[in-house]
């Protein structure tokens, strides 16, 4: 509502105008702002920030739990950095971070965009849809603990209900070993899918929801093919949608661990293990404070920097909202 | 009661936006300040009210310095351009909110609403939430919610800009009629010309810069501007513009625009002589306004014109050309039951003493 | 004309193709939800057959019964809400306070990039926090295993978010309405209670809502700080067993009866959890 004030030429500004802002605030202390975001900031800083700087401390030395109780830990550089980048434990489960990223977060992201649109698209019904959208979107108000117990139930090799089914359909002909090496990571990666491919479905949904209907109107007209107007019209609208959710979907992949601990605790022979799951344990499990630290750090930076990106595309979203 | 003071107001963000402004508004007095968009109008407004707080400067309700006081305690009532009514309460809750802000007794306040609900005619939709609404209704709601607060200032920030032609009409004459507004010191906004004239008891003119142009009646604002800015926004259609040098021919002033030689009336000589001793140059921009350019017959003492018409528009109440008169596009009116057609020749006359003289560079009216 | 009809034509075996695509998701999306419903009602001897059976052979609806028979898995159930309860109220108080100056005072409370780095804690993950954190509350009296540890640990992905919903959410409420709040005479303590704490009142539940669910749902943090004294209904469901035997059903049961709550809430508020879901850019 409010327009545009025009602004004028410089070399007009009348003597008085410096650009400052000098005048005490009218309507609330300038206090009560910085008193209302203080607090959050002061609780944040204490449970993000002073471990974040705890774990750096650590991480350049060899403290051990002892070491850590009787403040009896040296600093040793970057020791703990080169154990961490040159294990072959850490960088497994880098590869292992990959293939899950790439498969629950981007996977996830195409499978939820394409039902969405088959949603929004195919089925015309109103009542239809709502029941189809609660239904796949059921997955996910599930914690992670059941649904990795309930995968882990379901995978069973020997009595479980999926490869029963698959036998049964005639899809395989002998049990398929889901918890064994190089699999049980697949068998967490399907069961991540099914827990979370409902949120980018439910943001592409809802956004396909929200677009404008004269655009379609005016495709209309122009007679182009309903292939054509999702390709050329909705895909590119709902651009920014997408990628929220993929960023969304980016970001809580990289913190996951949950069904790790759920389904195979990393095994067999951590062959599923992810980074954040050896940090875990080699801190709070195993008290190697310093080595544990190091993976923190390491995790830490890394995703400091893919966060960082992030923000700045949000940022651009939101701008062109007018919501920032 | 109470008048409205405003001293050497000055504020800005990152760019100046109302610039060492100074209007008094008497108590009883409804002022108009009239501009375009975007000039830091309703920052003046949001500035009195104590929305925002000025970089320099003092506002003063009656004898109290209100500068400082935040706006919850300075008994200043505004309307907003958006009416920023409560959508979550009814029209009786939205009116009865300054009553109940001051805690006033319940019956006090219902016979109170009901009251200034009668007056707006809005008196049958006390329990509709405002989104059940027409715009011309809601308006009356945020001038009911001003009114029943009993303010000592009203501030109107363009309130009937939104609405469609005849309900425009319909409030423009409440606005001259509500006793209530008329009573106290009262600053209306707007940027449309023809609603400040029928409104003002004065017109205050804001101009680039965030300054004031002028500030007057309508009809010093009309017939004497103070700068080619004001004559060429106040007045429909638009007053002729042209650029020209001032020529002496014979012990006669004539004004040159291209091959165009307008004379220049004698009483005006004397005073654009005095000016010129200051001036190094002899332009000036001169201004016409169509009413006083008409057709030879309409207006039989004017000077005349030769000139062809380009496009003639029958309006009803009047009829509007415009005529090119030796390679110069002029702006003439005519009598409603007159028709031109394009390509016609035709012979204007004009008022002489009706020409406005103005400095190119800034804009300033000479004579003045 | 004639591309135009086979067009048609075509459409309409692409849209049987693409119904067919979204049948069989919703398949994989309910089997898994349909066996757990069946397994909680089948007795602890048919959950072990060798051949699984796809209907119970025998309703055992006494399940639910036994398990809250074992108080313990009552007590996780009250720990959880608890929890989740404490920590949705202080993440949504602390939350409504900043999220309201960034929305109206964005200059004075530190601008968008305040905002932005208050958000940005919610996307990084935990790792370096639970070490430290697990310490130091291990050096309190009260230990890691009380429920104030995870009350205050989930403000780590509660609190930015809520912070940042409600900094969105003011910001579709129009400054105006405030602003003629103060001129009708409200101070601005009592016009935010009477005019914006209404409006932002549904985006309000929503995060609410959001911030509970996610503390009712979390495992890891729970995992590593509680057990013993205090233990949430999410780290007691991995551990239904009888001897070696892990009791499937009863597991089943429990998780069933554990999923209502967010299952509830998200199909009566679905509209708003859209928004909330997205961070503020998808309005539902």
């Amino acid at each position: 509502m409010r327009q545009a004030i025009v602004r004028g030429d410089p070399s007009t500004y009348p003597d008085w105008f410096d650009g400052k802002r000098r005048q005490r605030p009218l309507i609330v202390s300038r206090w009560v702002p910085i008193a209302m975001v203080g607090l959050p900031v002061a609780v944040l800083l204490a449970i993000v920030i002073y471990p974040t700087v705890w774990m750096f401390y650590h991480s350049l030395r060899d403290t051990n739990i002892t070491g850590l109780f009787t403040g009896n830990h040296a600093y040793i550089g970057f020791a703990n950095y080169a154990t961490v980048l040159g294990s072959e434990r850490f960088q497994d489960s880098l590869i292992h971070l990959l293939q899950y990223l790439s498969f629950g977060a981007v996977l996830q992201v195409i499978l939820g965009t394409v039902l969405a649109l088959i949603l929004y698209e195919v089925v015309r019904s109103n009542l239809w849809r709502t029941v189809i959208l609660i239904l796949v979107v059921l997955p996910m108000m599930l914690p992670p603990s059941i649904v990795g117990v309930l995968w882990r139930f379901l995978l069973t090799p020997s009595n479980g209900a999926v490869n029963q089914a698959l036998l049964d359909l005639g899809l395989i002909s002998a049990h398929i070993e889901w918890f064994n090496a190089g699999i049980s990571l697949w068998s967490i990666i399907i069961a991540d899918v099914w827990n979370w491919t409902a949120l980018p479905f439910l943001i592409v949904y809802s956004g396909r929801v929200s677009l404008p209907p004269a655009v379609y109107e005016a495709a209309r007209v122009d007679g182009a093919g309903q292939w054509k107007v999702v390709r050329r019209i909705t895909l590119p609208m709902l651009k920014e949608v997408i990628a929220i959710a993929f960023i969304l979907r980016f970001t809580d992949a990289f913190k996951f661990v949950d069904l790790v601990y759920v389904m195979t605790s990393g095994g067999p022979a951590q062959s599923s293990e992810l980074p954040t799951y050896i940090a875990f344990q080699r801190g709070i499990r195993e008290f190697a404070i310093g080595e544990a630290a190091a993976y923190a750090i390491i995790i830490f930076a890394i995703s400091a920097v893919i966060v960082t990106l992030f923000l700045q595309y949000m940022k651009r979203v939101m701008r062109a909202q007018g919501l920032a | 009661m109470a008048r409205l003071v405003v001293e050497g107001l000055c504020k800005g963000w990152d760019f100046p936006v109302i610039d060492d402004l100074s209007i008094t508004v008497e108590e009883g007095e409804f002022l108009v300040i009239v501009g375009p968009s975007g000039i830091g109008k309703t920052t003046l407004l949001r500035l009195v009210a104590g929305l925002e707080s000025p970089d320099r400067g003092r506002i003063l309700v009656g004898d109290r310095d209100v500068t400082r006081v935040p706006p919850y305690r300075r008994n200043v009532a505004m309307t907003f351009e958006s009416y920023a009514l409560y959508p979550h309460l009814t029209v009786a809750r939205n009116i009865a909110s300054p009553l109940q802000a001051r805690g006033l007794p319940a019956a006090e306040i219902r016979r109170r609403v009901e009251e200034v609900a009668r007056l707006l005619r809005i008196d049958t939709l006390l329990e509709r939430k405002p989104g059940e609404i027409s715009g011309g209704q809601k308006q009356r709601t945020a001038l009911g919610r001003t009114l029943v607060a009993d303010p000592q200032v009203f501030l109107l920030d363009e309130p009937i800009s939104h609405l469609d032609a005849r309900i425009r009409h319909e409030l423009r004459s409440q606005f001259h009629t509500l006793e209530d507004l008329r009573r106290v010191a009262t600053v209306y906004v707007t940027h449309d010309y023809a609603e400040a004239l029928s409104l003002g008891d004065r017109i205050a003119v804001m101009g680039n810069g965030g300054r004031l142009a002028q500030i007057g009646s309508a009809r010093e604002l009309f017939e004497q501007p103070a700068t080619l800015f004001v004559a060429e926004h106040l007045g429909q259609p638009t007053i002729n513009a042209l650029e020209a040098e001032l020529v002496d021919v014979d012990g006669r002033l004539e004004a040159h625009v291209g091959s165009l030689r307008l004379p220049v009336a004698s009483s005006r000589r004397d005073a654009l002589a005095r000016v010129g001793e200051r001036r190094a140059t002899r332009r000036v921009t001169i201004g016409l306004r169509p009413q006083h350019l008409r057709p030879a017959d309409e207006l039989p003492q004017g000077a005349t014109l030769e000139g062809r018409v380009d496009i003639f528009e029958a309006l009803g109440s009047t009829g509007v050309m415009i005529v090119d008169v030796g390679g110069v596009a002029l702006t003439a009116l005519t009598r409603p039951e007159r028709t031109f057609d394009p390509g016609e020749m035709v012979t204007l006359a004009w008022d002489p003493a009706a020409l406005h003289f103005f400095d190119p560079s800034d804009g300033r009216n000479l004579l003045l | 004309m004639a591309g135009e009809a086979g067009f048609e034509h075509r459409w309409r075996h692409v849209r049987l193709l693409f119904l067919a695509f979204l049948g069989l998701w919703l398949l994989f999306t309910l089997f898994p939800l349909y066996f757990m419903a069946i397994t909680a009602l089948k007795t602890t001897a048919e959950t072990n057959l060798t051949v699984p059976t796809f209907w119970p052979e025998v309703f055992a609806f006494g399940n639910f019964a036994a398990v809250f028979a074992e108080a313990t898995n009552f007590d996780a159930l009250v720990d959880s809400f608890v929890i989740a309860s404490l920590n949705t109220v202080l993440s949504l108080v602390l939350g409504t306070l900043a999220g309201y100056a960034f929305a109206r005072f964005p200059r004075q409370a530190g601008g968008e990039n305040l905002a932005f780095w208050i958000l940005s804690n919610r996307m990084f993950p935990p790792v370096a926090i639970l070490v430290p954190m697990f310490f130091l509350f291990d050096s309190t009296p009260w230990g890691t295993d009380s429920i104030w540890s995870l009350v205050i640990l989930y403000l780590v992905f509660n609190l930015p978010l809520a912070t940042w919903l409600m900094m969105v959410f003011f910001r579709d409420a129009p400054p105006e309405l405030e602003e003629a709040a103060y001129l009708d005479g409200w101070t601005p303590f009592r016009a935010f209670f009477r005019i914006t704490l209404p409006l932002v009142l549904p985006g309000m539940i929503s995060v609410a809502m959001l911030c509970w669910i996610f503390a009712w749902n979390e495992y890891l943090f729970a995992n590593l700080f509680v057990g013993t004294d205090v233990r949430t209904y999410t780290i007691v469901i991995p551990t239904f067993t009888h001897g070696s035997q892990t009791l499937w059903n009863l597991q089943m049961a429990f998780s069933l009866i554990a999923m209502i709550p967010p299952v509830t809430l998200f199909i009566l508020l679905r509209r708003y959890m859209v928004r909330g879901l997205s961070l503020g850019v998808v309005k539902g």
